[in-house]
């Protein structure tokens, strides 16, 4: 039992030609590699959501000096029925649309998940009409930043940045079209 | 009551000599039964090999105790950098204590964590030391709770900029991505 038999086909010898491998050794080593992995498994996968704090770095020596102002999206998230994506230039309002805000919450074992499908939908249609880097050869982002006030819930805000980064344009990788995020996100602390 | 002579007892009442034969398992069947081990080592070799492809060497990201992390569908990988996790009031970088919230939270106004500003700014002039001649990254990652106010995150986020991590990352954990 536990082996695996091997007929050699040989004839008229003395010894036996029929040979067992013992496959023991070779189950226990199996075993052992499985619930060695099993055991340093890791089953949740921490990621990130990148967020910048857009604060002026250090002088460049080619800095560009007459550079015109980009438009940014400015997100507010200050009411508890709707929120107001702003397109700003250099301080002046471009257009202003009101979304009506429908938090879609599941729970994901002890985990409320809220997220914000409309809003997406509304950023994408908003990037589509109004955005600046929309060409496939334009590697830079556009820059969406989120107001909220003081007292929302931090997974609301990753909600909404989740919400924004979900509008995705494609863009040139040397001879390969891939996939990118269509925003930076900024978060203001204002 | 009668003595009887040894022997078998159990379904000897069975009327028929080659069904008592049958039911009690009699007959010419050996009693040592090989197990066939093709299947089982087969079941092994794809176990072993779905678990080497999904292992990961590079270990899991800490996540302090009582930390309830926000999850999200689009994210990046994770990176090495320095990490802030707020659980309660107690922020803490990279499991050392590095301050508290409980002013912000009780003036309900942003405010700077002393604390935390000095430990992140020793550890950039300590990165510019070890790594002459190099970029700082200047990227740091907050592990924060799902219900903690943004006021807290905002302030911590301002600190960590003004700390000279402007690069500011939220650690969440990653969920497939749905079809809407």
């Amino acid at each position: 039992m536990g082996g695996v038999s091997v007929d050699s086909g040989g004839k008229g010898g003395r010894r036996a030609l029929d040979s067992e491998i013992n496959m023991i050794p070779m189950i226990d080593l199996l075993m052992v590699t499985i619930s060695f992995l099993l055991i340093t498994a890791v089953w949740s996968h921490m990621a990130r959501l990148n967020a910048d704090a857009q604060v002026p770095g250090p002088p460049q020596p080619t800095e560009l000096t007459n550079v015109p102002p980009e438009k940014q999206l400015h997100i507010e998230m200050r009411g508890a029925d709707k929120f107001v994506l702003i397109w700003k230039q250099s301080g002046t309002v471009i257009s202003t649309v009101d979304v009506p805000r429908k938090d879609v919450v599941t729970v994901e074992g002890t985990t409320r998940v809220v997220r914000f499908p409309d809003l997406a939908a509304k950023v994408a249609s908003e990037w589509n009409t109004v955005a600046t880097h929309k060409s496939e050869s334009d590697t830079k982002f556009d820059q969406a930043i989120l107001h909220t006030d003081n007292e929302t819930p931090y997974g609301a805000i990753i909600g909404v940045i989740d919400a924004v980064y979900q509008v995705h344009r494609p863009y040139k990788k040397g001879s390969k079209v891939e996939s990118m995020p269509a925003f930076n996100m900024t978060f203001a602390v204002n | 009551m009668s003595i009887h002579k040894a022997g078998r007892r159990l379904m000897h009442d069975v009327p028929l000599k080659f069904v008592r034969k049958h039911v009690t398992g009699g007959g010419g069947r050996g009693v040592n039964a090989s197990l066939s081990l093709t299947s089982m080592i087969d079941f092994l070799v794809v176990t072993v090999v779905f678990l080497l492809m999904t292992f990961s060497a590079s270990g899991e990201t800490p996540v302090s105790k009582g930390v309830n992390l926000p999850k999200a569908e689009n994210t990046l990988d994770m990176i090495d950098a320095p990490i802030v996790s707020i659980t309660g009031s107690q922020v803490m970088v990279d499991g050392a204590p590095a301050g508290n919230t409980r002013a912000i939270e009780e003036a309900k106004r942003l405010q700077r964590v002393d604390e935390l500003f000095n430990i992140l700014k020793s550890k950039r002039e300590l990165w510019k030391t070890t790594h002459p001649g190099k970029d700082f990254p200047a990227v740091v990652v907050l592990q924060v709770d799902q219900e903690v106010q943004a006021i807290v995150v905002k302030s911590v986020f301002q600190t960590a900029a003004f700390a000279g991590y402007p690069n500011v990352s939220f650690m969440v954990n990653s969920i497939p991505k749905t079809t809407h």
